[in-house]
């Protein structure tokens, strides 16, 4: 009586076999191998990724590696392969997407914002070509900031394929940072002005030089308290084809009196010298650096967060600079291979991103700033 | 069962309307058996339907399709195993005097062009190095190659790796190929004429940078460049210069000669220090020039290290230099994370090593050179040189041609007399067996 009559005569035999060939059906119509287009999509950058992975640890930090290991045929661990990379055919063009050029995004990290996460997921350039690389301080808020940071990214790289990115480095910092509070009153006194910026020089530069690695066509320096850019800040930003380029670093806030949210200039380390300048680098020591925003040191330098023409925005206007800020900044990774880097040292009496910028210029590259293109720093 | 009823008590045969009678009646359908039927057909619309929006929606496969397949595919499961983040913590790789014994990982880098002809003995140098091979990882840019470089570098490689004894394997092996479009010619005359000095060493300092950029990674504790072109060294050099525990450290370079030009001769000239003279004409010169040591054109008055060697020197003299020659350099990986390079433009007026140990200086580390550590630079002649040699075997040749020309008269002449002093021999030693 339990079995229904249509079923009486069928015996549990071809039952089994009609369910799996059900189910070997259903798994046929719905293997990624169908022409569906996003199933595709999502199947190529898996499939890419596969492909980019590097088959030894030790590798390049830019790209993943196989977990397995060869063996040899006598079960010891196989040799390292010998890589080729032909730096010839890599390109850093303006159509970076079209190029499937790779983006290397470095951060120095001194806080963890989740805002800046965020932000980082929400950019559109495809996520299997974008490796990130962050250094941290050894110290108690670098700490809290790399287990922060590791919790993020543990949910990132677990979570939908298309979102995760190609690879991540954290590194931590092999030097001293001078002490000092990092409150934002202190952190801006001239005087502690030169050592923090010689040691986040060092710390900028372990970054670079141990990550760049042969396959990365630019690089990206976003500061981890950088919470708002355009979603295409990568395309953007290499769609201009500059060698070195800084969009314009504001900051939202709250403004009490017209009791509305405004913005207003942060990075004031964009800008285009003047003779006062030069003059007053002449007179000054050979160790001794000339700093930007401090009513001490008159440089009457044009400064880029000025330039901004708010009333009418063409974020596609470019200019030419002689010094650029690091909140964010786009630089083709032949100009850090020539060997332009964040001077830990007076250079022509600049250092950190404004020396680097000299030091491009005296490698024959030129630097370029985007006055009403935005990014927005994090509103302490 | 009716009868069993009625009988005993002589009823009727049916005492009870049938209506009342229950167990005659199929029991009523529990409302589920009922709408059976129905239910099934719901299922099977839904599952339909369930199917027709997984084809339409691919978005929800991603979700879905794992948990119904039991594992069974796993499109998305195969990136499980690439390891994608790492972590590294660079305190851990500062570079100590006894780096072998805390199993520091070294990187080895070696610029070539058209190099094909020194290959064999490089690699000979690189079978032979006590360091553990398998902590040092080799790096190679071969740029602007007419000949076979390439192909002769990768089978040689190839054959190392493959070898079955696990101690010659090295660790990590990039080969970086990139042209720098240098028109400089490689000969021996071109490179060392004044005039193409400047560019040629922005160029060479180019090319370094680019190797060094492209393969430091943050596992390296140690940094050792060593030129293709080295024809005797130490085998133990990279723990002989590591043992000083100095930020930069090179040792002296010279090279061989042919007898009629002294035997020996000091190669590297630019490992010096600085000098007030070279200072006061740095400040004189503009912006981009670079003054390049071992010519008459800038007369620095520096004391050189390899003039300073002493056969019979201690090898483990140290010297503090300013400038440095790059035939082999031992460095902390430090020192090159902190961003010292080999500057491709005038910095202090001077380019590529020289200019490296400069920028050392100026961020304060230490780099030093062994004056009596040598290693011998294979000796290539010039065409000068060439020139001499070939008139000089000419020379030879007939100075050969004529003693031949001699020893043929004399054996001419030897024979005759051979021939009667052969007969007289014989007759000498049959009379002395006789005797």
């Amino acid at each position: 009586m339990a079995v229904a009559r249509s079923m009486r005569r069928t015996s549990p035999i071809s039952l089994v076999l009609a369910a799996v060939l059900a189910f070997g059906f259903i798994i046929f119509v719905l293997s990624p191998s169908s022409s569906s287009v996003s199933a595709s999509a999502s199947a190529t950058s898996s499939q890419q990724r596969q492909d980019d992975a590097a088959e030894h640890p030790l590798s390049p930090p830019t790209k993943p590696f196989l977990k397995d290991q060869r063996l040899r045929s006598d079960g010891l661990r196989a040799a390292p392969p010998v890589v080729h990379y032909n730096l010839n055919n890599l390109t850093s063009s303006n159509n970076a997407l079209a190029n499937r050029e790779r983006i290397l995004i470095l951060t120095p990290l001194a806080r963890f914002y989740p805002e800046y996460w965020e932000n980082l997921m929400q950019l559109s350039y495809p996520h299997e070509l974008i490796s990130l690389g962050f250094i941290a301080p050894k110290t108690k808020d670098g700490n809290a900031a790399v287990s922060a940071l590791e919790r993020a990214i543990q949910a990132t790289q677990t979570g939908p394929v298309d979102n995760r990115f190609a690879s991540i480095s954290i590194l931590r910092q092999d030097f001293e940072p001078p002490l000092h509070s990092q409150d934002e009153k202190v952190r801006h006194q001239l005087s502690s002005q030169k050592e923090r910026r010689e040691s986040m020089s060092r710390a900028r530069n372990s970054l670079l030089f141990t990550t760049i690695g042969p396959s990365t066509s630019w690089v990206l320096w976003l500061d981890g308290d950088i919470v708002e850019t355009p979603a295409s800040l990568i395309q953007d930003l290499t769609s201009h084809d500059q060698p070195v380029i800084v969009p314009n670093c504001y900051q939202r806030y709250y403004d009490t009196k017209a009791k509305k949210w405004d913005v207003r200039p942060y990075d004031y380390n964009s800008w285009i010298d003047s003779d006062q300048a030069q003059n007053l680098g002449a007179q000054i020591g050979p160790d001794e650096i000339l700093l930007e925003g401090y009513a001490e040191l008159p440089t009457y330098r044009t400064l880029m967060a000025y330039l901004a023409n708010l009333n009418s925005l063409d974020p596609r206007r470019m200019i030419e600079l002689d010094g650029v800020g690091g909140t964010a900044l786009m630089v083709k990774a032949d100009v850090h291979r020539d060997g332009a880097m964040f001077p830990a040292f007076p250079f022509y009496h600049l250092v950190e991103t404004e020396g680097f910028a000299k030091m491009a210029k005296r490698l024959g590259y030129t630097v370029a700033g985007l006055p009403d293109y935005f990014v927005y720093h994090y509103n302490e | 069962m009716n009868r069993h009823y009625a009988s005993p008590k002589g009823h009727s045969a049916f005492p009870f309307p049938i209506a009342s009678n229950r167990s005659f009646q199929p029991r009523p359908q529990p409302a589920f058996r009922r709408r059976r039927q129905l239910f099934h057909r719901f299922l099977l619309l839904g599952g339909i339907s369930f199917l027709l929006f997984l084809l339409i929606f691919p978005s929800w496969r991603a979700a879905i399709l794992p948990a119904i397949s039991l594992g069974l595919v796993n499109h998305s499961e195969e990136l499980h195993h690439l390891q994608t983040v790492r972590y590294f913590d660079l305190s851990e790789v500062q570079g100590t005097e006894k780096g072998w014994e805390r199993g520091e990982r070294v990187l080895m880098l070696t610029p070539l062009r058209d190099a094909s002809s020194h290959l064999p003995m490089f690699f000979s140098h690189l079978r032979n190095l006590t360091y553990p091979h398998n902590l040092i990882d080799l790096a190679f840019l071969v740029s602007d190659s007419r000949d076979d470089t390439m192909e002769m570098l990768s089978r040689m490689l190839q054959e190392v790796q493959d070898d079955p004894d696990p101690k010659m394997n090295f660790g990590e092996i990039s080969v970086i190929q990139k042209d720098f479009g240098q028109k400089v010619q490689q000969d021996v005359e071109s490179r060392h004429g004044f005039e193409a000095q400047a560019s040629r060493r922005k160029l060479m300092a180019q090319a370094r940078n680019w190797l060094l950029s492209a393969t430091l990674r943050p596992t390296h504790s140690w940094v050792y460049w060593r030129d293709a072109d080295v024809e005797t060294a130490p085998t133990t050099i990279i723990e002989d210069l590591m043992r000083h525990n100095k930020d930069v450290t090179v040792p002296n370079v010279w090279r061989p000669l042919p007898d009629w030009l002294g035997g020996e001769q000091p190669y590297d000239l630019n490992s010096w220090q600085e000098s007030e003279t070279a200072l006061a004409l740095a400040d004189s010169l503009d912006e981009d020039a670079v003054i390049v040591e071992g010519y008459a054109e800038y007369a620095t008055w520096r004391p050189h290290l390899a003039y300073l060697r002493d056969p019979y020197g201690d090898p483990d003299m140290e010297m503090e230099l300013d400038g440095i020659g790059g035939v082999s350099i031992l460095a902390k990986a430090r020192v090159f994370r902190s961003g010292v390079h080999f500057p491709a433009f005038s910095f202090e007026k001077h380019a590529e090593t020289e200019g490296f140990g400069k920028m050392a200086r100026r961020m304060n580390f230490s780099v030093v050179g062994l004056p009596h550590y040598t290693i011998w630079h294979l000796y290539e002649p010039s065409l000068d040189d060439l020139r001499h040699m070939e008139e000089m075997d000419r020379e030879r040749e007939a100075r050969e041609e004529e003693e031949r020309q001699r020893q043929y008269q004399e054996q001419e002449k030897g024979h005759d007399d051979a021939k009667s002093g052969r007969s007289s021999g014989s007759d000498a030693g049959s009379s002395e067996k006789s005797g």
